[in-house]
């Protein structure tokens, strides 16, 4: 598709851009003497959007959206994980389903329920089957959410290969990236198995996943001593003092990437580059509101708070 | 009366018109596009976006002028078409070519810079005058294509 066909959606999205939240709107929400006024504060500013609400916009604006669905698939694979737990232990999966997503609740319960796969989308449906086939079998809920946390990220990358778009190619790289990192830290930490490494990494061309797997099993120093010597030392710094600063981080280089679009005039990119920075935004949100109910001071809520585009 | 030589001066003049209107209109369409996307928006740049909407409409003006010249000098408007020998009908026809060239891929390009320039408008209202002067600045080539059509047009002996 030309990329001229997004000029419509790119207008609107660079038109919208202007009414997300500035660094001094953060500040100003920080900084609310009440709750209550922070609440009154945050429904002036935002007006109660969610990202089911920006996903929307941006289907009706964007003349396809094959592109953008990539943005989704965390969600979508999320959901897979949410539903086929809460089917196994018989609770309702719908408390667990998050939106925006590419795959319905009703496609993924009937999914379950059919034993057929039928109805998911094609990068869904053999992580939905060994899913099922791993959790029924070993009833081991943690190894079955690593085997679709790694499908996430290999559909992740099969799909934006497919698509050819560089920008595209970038954020399945980044977060393919920090989704490793953190597996292969969390596993360093907790001395897991080879076999469960093998299942949890996926592994990509800037990290592969044989030395992930090796740097993670010789443990926690080993695996920060590897990292460091890799382009993303600055991760094994941050995993070293703070690994509350190491998740803003991984936020922060997707955002940091989608900043690379705001100067393009045509394509998809401003409107993935658009959600990207409305995720952020909203994430900041919920820092601010649930340290401000927990009563987390103020400094280390400014800390915590995500990069923001604009 | 040589047919051959009036119909390539006939078709030079439908060229001039043809492609220079294919540009401006591919053009107006696309700035069209993306102004609709911030109207959507914020229905009060409108005027704003209009102008730069206007700005590759010009080809297709240029192309519409020569092509009356051109049928004007050939006597096609007043009714007695010159008796024209191939050489000069095929003198016509090239000198449509600058405006039908340019004209046709400069409507696109400043179609191009002027759906950026929305963006300005979109952002940074305060400094769309940046994103026309741009956008203007794609005209310059055209301009200089309808001169150069105009003057091979005015210098072809009859």
């Amino acid at each position: 598709m030309s990329t001229t066909e997004y000029a419509s959606a790119v207008a609107a999205v660079k038109t919208l851009e202007s009414s997300l939240l500035t660094r001094s709107d953060m500040d100003q929400l920080i900084n609310t003497p009440t709750l209550s006024e922070l609440k009154t504060l945050l429904n002036s500013k935002t007006h109660g959007e969610t990202l089911t609400d920006v996903w929307e916009m941006l289907s009706g604006y964007a003349p396809d959206c094959e592109a953008l669905k990539i943005l989704l698939y965390k969600n979508d694979f999320h959901n897979l994980k949410a539903v086929l737990k809460a089917m196994l232990s018989g609770r309702d999966p719908a408390h667990y389903y998050i939106s925006p997503s590419n795959v319905s609740l009703e496609a993924i319960k009937n999914a379950y329920t059919s034993k057929s796969p039928d109805g998911l989308p094609a990068y869904m449906r053999i992580p939905a089957d060994e899913a099922y086939e791993l959790a029924t079998r070993t009833l081991d809920g943690q190894l079955s959410d690593s085997l679709i946390d790694t499908a996430a990220i290999a559909a992740m990358q099969k799909s934006a290969d497919d698509c050819g778009n560089e920008f595209i190619i970038k954020y399945a790289q980044l977060t393919t990236v920090c989704a490793d990192i953190k597996t292969a830290y969390r596993c360093s930490i907790m001395h897991k198995s080879n076999q469960f490494l093998e299942t949890a990494i996926c592994g990509s061309r800037e990290l592969d996943k044989a030395s992930l797997i090796r740097a993670a099993l010789s443990g926690r120093d080993g695996f920060l001593n590897y990292l460091s010597n890799t382009p993303y030392a600055e991760a094994a710094e941050l995993l070293k003092n703070s690994p509350a600063q190491f998740e803003k981080w991984c936020d922060d280089i997707i955002t940091e990437h989608a900043e690379t679009a705001r100067m393009q005039a045509f394509g998809a990119e401003p409107l993935a580059a658009y959600y990207i920075a409305k995720e952020a935004e909203l994430k900041n949100i919920r820092i601010i509101s649930i340290c401000r109910e927990c009563g987390t001071d103020r400094e280390t809520i400014t800390e915590r708070m995500r990069r923001l585009y604009v | 009366m040589n047919s051959l030589g009036i119909a390539l001066a006939i078709i030079g003049a439908a060229c001039a018109s043809l492609f220079a209107g294919i540009g401006s209109a591919k053009g107006v369409g696309l700035v069209g596009e993306a102004a609709a996307g911030v109207v959507s928006v914020d229905p009060n740049k409108f005027s704003k976006v209009l102008i730069l909407q206007l700005l590759p409409g010009t080809q297709g003006l240029y192309g519409l002028l020569t092509a009356i010249l051109m049928l004007s000098r050939i006597g096609i408007i007043g009714g007695s078409p010159a008796d024209l020998s191939t050489a000069q009908g095929l003198m016509f026809l090239g000198a449509s070519l600058p405006i039908a060239i340019v004209g046709l891929f400069s409507g696109i390009a400043q179609g191009r810079a002027a759906a950026a320039g929305v963006g300005i408008v979109a952002k940074k209202p305060d400094h769309s005058g940046k994103g026309i002067i741009m956008a203007a600045m794609v005209e310059t080539y055209a301009i200089l294509a309808l001169l150069v059509s105009i003057l091979l047009i005015y210098n072809i002996s009859i």
